[in-house]
């Protein structure tokens, strides 16, 4: 394969599509889509961070400024976790609008994420949301196929076909020319999403290496995913008799691999594998835990036995001579065990809900739109992983305040109650400053990586196959297709 | 020639494949639809078998102690998705269906979600009504992209025109053959639908179908006007599909980007923190203060004193009625914002079909936004009507007659069936006359090479 012809047909198709006024058309229009999505993106990460840090902090200083009381009334009075966007979710917002933002934690009780976009949103949201990463997924590959149909199809119509060949250029350097070619008027459409989301970056000062390894990563992923468009497109082009049919056929890969697969795919997953109701989880766990011991009736027999052999081991006779407070100790286990009960539910739960993502997962490897989406999510800090990390961090700080609140009570709370009249059991507030905020971290880089392992194969498979199809087409393939 | 063109138009085997592909996901959606029923179905008979046991057993242990078995006790009120949300599912995925509520402070429970899996959310549905506003009008596209290139490109236009005595007529036999065998389509999945999902034949079902039939005349109406510049068939096909993406896809995506960012929702997290101190901070306030904001709210409850040197329950409920009545301004502005949105989005859609026909679905299939928030409502009677029932009991510690539980079952919300037909059936009338009547003049000049 010669170099200097592949760059002569690449350099002659874009001068074919710089000449028609299309291209100017669908370029302006494209870069004008990707300005409005960026500045959508920016608007509600910077608006609803701003929304949630200030809620965070008032929730803070709610917590702060209570008095002097019994350690268990703030262990009910709890806090909040609000979820922030990541820096990224400017350029793809994935999940975020379906997942919840906010969270009350509080002693015995796992509450829901609550106040997700997509509860305050009409029947529109489920049309899909312009994004920066939804122009680069869906509209992108779309121009693609445009400008690309006919690169080889019409050439073979009009006779031009045989005039490359016969001066010389062979097949391969002929499809890897066009591709080239087509390769490069696809990156003038994505360079402006590149920069646009960098400059974002840089005026939010999010310029932090973790985000630019992601960034690095995303991009990176969407040039070998439009390599594998181009190609494609390309050797449609070439196989299909006219113009026509290449046309028809590109239209509709696009429209099974980006409107239909997804979407059924993820029907499929939930009509085999389906998850159970509110109340099912619910009750469920709550008679585990009666079943566990119910802290809360004097003759449970696990609570009966734990009292027992602390009386033994202390040598006392009854919990009031405890050297701790005796209650704040069976909330501590009460808690421990319902949360390791709750935590085996869940874990079941979030496992019905992998079994349906797992055939969307699957059709990945076939489908690299399918791919490139997870990635870009998942990269984007907006996809399921993203929000369950956020989820066990929130659900691990309610664990720790609980039990923080409990062996308070069990260091300075006696174990007499209070007379009628006498003031109530109390501790020092600055318990409450002591006890830290709450903070999310995101998900390290390399964490990444790790769940998307069939997105990142799949894209590396479609560009094996796609280079051994270029071979094998240029081999086989004839300057005039039989009918 | 009707005949003729019947039979010549379905021997294409890109037609037949097409029209399979489309009556499978229409059928499919069907029975996805139906196990969604099925599924909100079968949580409600839990729920309702819940609620009897959970009663049972909390009555049992503190049945003497009125004030801490009201502490536990929930109590269901199910918005009941209609037979037709198997067609629409809409919103019904995202909100729950039904609101299990103590009687303690109403903003600390009302907007907890159900367990959902994200991505499926993400997705969407596949439903019907995805199936007729998706799926219907690329299948429309693709059977009249080339209607006239088609014969214009293979030299066959000059044929027929010699032949028949009006090719105007001929083109528009063409064109309703292909409406007729999309429109069979459309009823023969009704019909389906009317069986597995056991639809009733109201003025709702009646509307969703009409809807339906607008929408569809819409994209035949859009296709021919296409037609009608007469151009090529790669210019036709980009042209349509571009259309439909904009109109499928983009506008609605615009929208709702726009409404999302012009009406964020601030005052969802405000009413969360300011439920919560409300009532909780109200432990380190004098009793009395509270009392007196209590009996202001209730001058009917001003005889039952709170003592003030030990706990009492009538304080308890004192302190979560001030949670609900300090976050009350700010879960109203909530409201008002999420009312907006939803005026707003309406507006935009009555001038986009795509839109205004799966927002009228939602609308017809009561799961809609919307019906969420006449949800909410009824949640805050309901909660109202419990609170009222049970506080006396409470205030006077008087157990409630043991037979008084029974009646205690889950509640159903109640619905005024009204279908608002013109504004419903209107702009998909408007939209369509107009290209109708564009292509029309269009057509008057016919080129035939």
């Amino acid at each position: 394969m010669r170099k200097n012809i592949v760059v002569l047909i690449a350099r002659q198709f874009m001068m074919q599509v710089f000449k028609s006024s299309v291209f100017y058309a669908l370029l302006l229009i494209v870069i004008a889509m990707l300005m409005f999505a960026a500045y959508s993106g920016w608007h509600s990460y910077t608006v609803q961070n701003e929304i949630r840090t200030h809620y965070q902090q008032e929730a803070r200083k709610s917590w702060e400024s209570n008095p002097d009381k019994h350690p268990h009334r703030m262990a009910h009075y709890g806090t909040f976790a609000f979820r922030l966007k990541h820096a990224l979710s400017m350029f793809d917002f994935g999940m975020e609008s379906y997942t919840g933002n906010a969270v009350f934690l509080e002693a015995h009780k796992q509450n829901s994420v609550n106040f997700s976009e997509a509860s305050f949103s009409t029947g529109l949201l489920r049309f899909g949301e312009i994004s920066v990463a939804m122009v680069l997924q869906v509209v992108i590959p779309l121009i693609v196929f445009f400008l690309g149909f006919s690169s080889v199809a019409a050439e073979r119509q009009m006779g031009t076909l045989k005039v490359i060949l016969i001066q010389g250029a062979s097949w391969k350097e002929l499809l890897v020319g066009k591709s080239t070619g087509l390769m490069m008027i696809t990156t003038l459409f994505y360079i402006p999403a590149v920069v646009v989301i960098f400059f974002l970056l840089l005026f939010e000062g999010s310029m932090e290496s973790d985000i630019m390894l992601r960034y690095g990563a995303i991009f990176l992923f969407y040039f070998i995913f439009y390599v594998i468009v181009s190609v494609v497109t390309i050797v449609i082009s070439t196989l299909s008799r006219s113009s026509k049919d290449a046309l028809i056929t590109s239209l509709g890969i696009w429209l099974v691999f980006v409107v239909l697969l997804p979407r059924t795919a993820q029907a499929v997953g939930s009509y085999f594998y389906p998850a159970p109701a509110k109340v099912t989880f619910e009750s469920a766990i709550e008679e585990d835990v009666i079943r566990q011991g119910d802290s809360h009736d004097p003759n449970d027999p696990h609570f009966k036995a734990i009292k027992d052999s602390l009386l033994h081991a202390h040598g006392v006779d009854s919990v009031q001579h405890l050297p701790f407070n005796y209650s704040g100790f069976i909330m501590r286990e009460g808690e421990r065990l319902s949360a390791v009960t709750y935590q085996r539910h869940l874990k079941e739960l979030l496992g019905i809900y992998e079994r349906q993502n797992d055939v969307g997962k699957i059709i990945a490897v076939l489908n690299p739109y399918m791919a490139i989406r997870n990635l870009s999510m998942a990269f984007s800090g907006s996809d399921l992983f993203a929000y369950q990390h956020f989820q066990q961090q929130a659900e691990s700080y309610r664990y720790e305040l609980a039990q923080t609140m409990n062996e308070l009570q069990m260091k300075y709370i006696g174990n007499e109650k209070e007379k009628k009249g006498e003031k109530p059991h109390a501790i020092g507030k600055e318990h409450w400053m002591a006890f830290p905020d709450f903070k999310y971290k995101f998900q390290p880089f390399i964490h990444i990586a790790g769940t998307q392992v069939w997105s990142i194969a799949s894209l590396v498979l479609w560009c094996v196959v796609v280079f051994f199809v270029v071979v094998k087409v240029s081999k086989t393939v004839k300057v005039i297709q039989n009918v | 020639m009707y005949r003729l063109i019947i039979k010549q138009f379905i021997r294409s085997r890109a037609v037949v494949v097409t029209l399979s592909l489309l009556f499978i996901m229409g059928v499919v959606s069907i029975f996805i639809g139906r196990q969604f029923i099925e599924h909100e179905q079968r949580s409600i008979e839990q729920v309702t078998q819940h609620q009897h046991d959970h009663i049972e057993r909390n009555v049992k242990y503190h049945g003497e102690n009125v004030g801490l078995l009201l502490y536990y006790l929930r109590f269901a009120l199910i918005n009941k998705p209609t037979e037709l949300a198997g067609l629409s599912i809409g919103q019904r995925d995202i909100n729950p269906s039904v609101q299990r509520v103590t009687i303690r402070n109403l903003e600390a429970q009302k907007y907890d979600t159900d367990l959902q899996n994200p991505a499926s959310l993400m997705y969407g549905n596949l439903d019907f009504g995805f199936v007729v506003v998706y799926l219907f009008p690329l299948v429309i596209i693709a059977l009249i992209f080339n209607l006239l290139s088609d014969e214009k490109e293979n030299a066959t236009a000059k044929l027929v025109s010699i032949q028949s005595q009006s090719f105007r007529r001929y083109l528009f036999v063409k064109l309703s053959a292909r409406a007729v065998v999309v429109y069979t389509m459309l009823f023969i999945l009704f019909g389906i639908a009317i069986v597995v999902l056991n639809l009733p034949l109201d003025a709702a079902l009646l509307a969703f179908v009409i809807v339906s039939v607008l929408y569809l005349a819409f994209w035949f109406a859009l296709c021919f006007w296409i037609t009608s510049l007469q151009k090529s068939s790669n210019y036709s096909a980009l042209a349509l599909l571009s259309l439909w993406l904009v109109l499928a896809i983009v506008l609605p995506a615009a929208v709702n980007s726009y409404v999302s960012n012009k009406f964020p929702v601030p005052e969802s997290l405000s009413t969360f923190i300011k439920q919560r101190d409300g009532y909780h901070q109200k432990w380190d306030v004098d009793k009395g203060v509270t009392m007196e904001k209590f009996y202001n709210h209730y001058p009917q409850f001003r005889k039952y004193v709170a003592p003030d040197d030990e706990f009492s329950y009538t304080w308890y409920y004192a302190m979560q009625q001030m949670g609900d009545d300090e976050a009350r301004y700010d879960s109203w502005a909530m409201r008002s914002k999420i009312r907006q949105r939803e005026y707003t989005s309406r507006w935009w859609a009555s001038f986009v079909p795509t839109m205004h026909a799966h927002l009228s679905f939602n609308e017809l299939s009561r799961s809609s936004l919307e019906n969420h928030l006449t949800f909410l409502d009824q949640t805050n009677a309901f909660h109202e009507k419990l609170r009222l029932y049970f506080y006396p009991y409470i205030f006077d510690n008087k157990p409630l007659p043991k037979d008084a539980w029974d009646s205690f079952t889950p509640e159903y919300t109640e619905h005024v069936q009204s279908v608002p037909w013109v504004s419903t059936l209107l702009p998909l009338v408007i939209v369509t006359a107009i290209f109708v009547l564009i292509a029309v003049f269009n057509m008057r000049k016919l080129v035939l090479h």
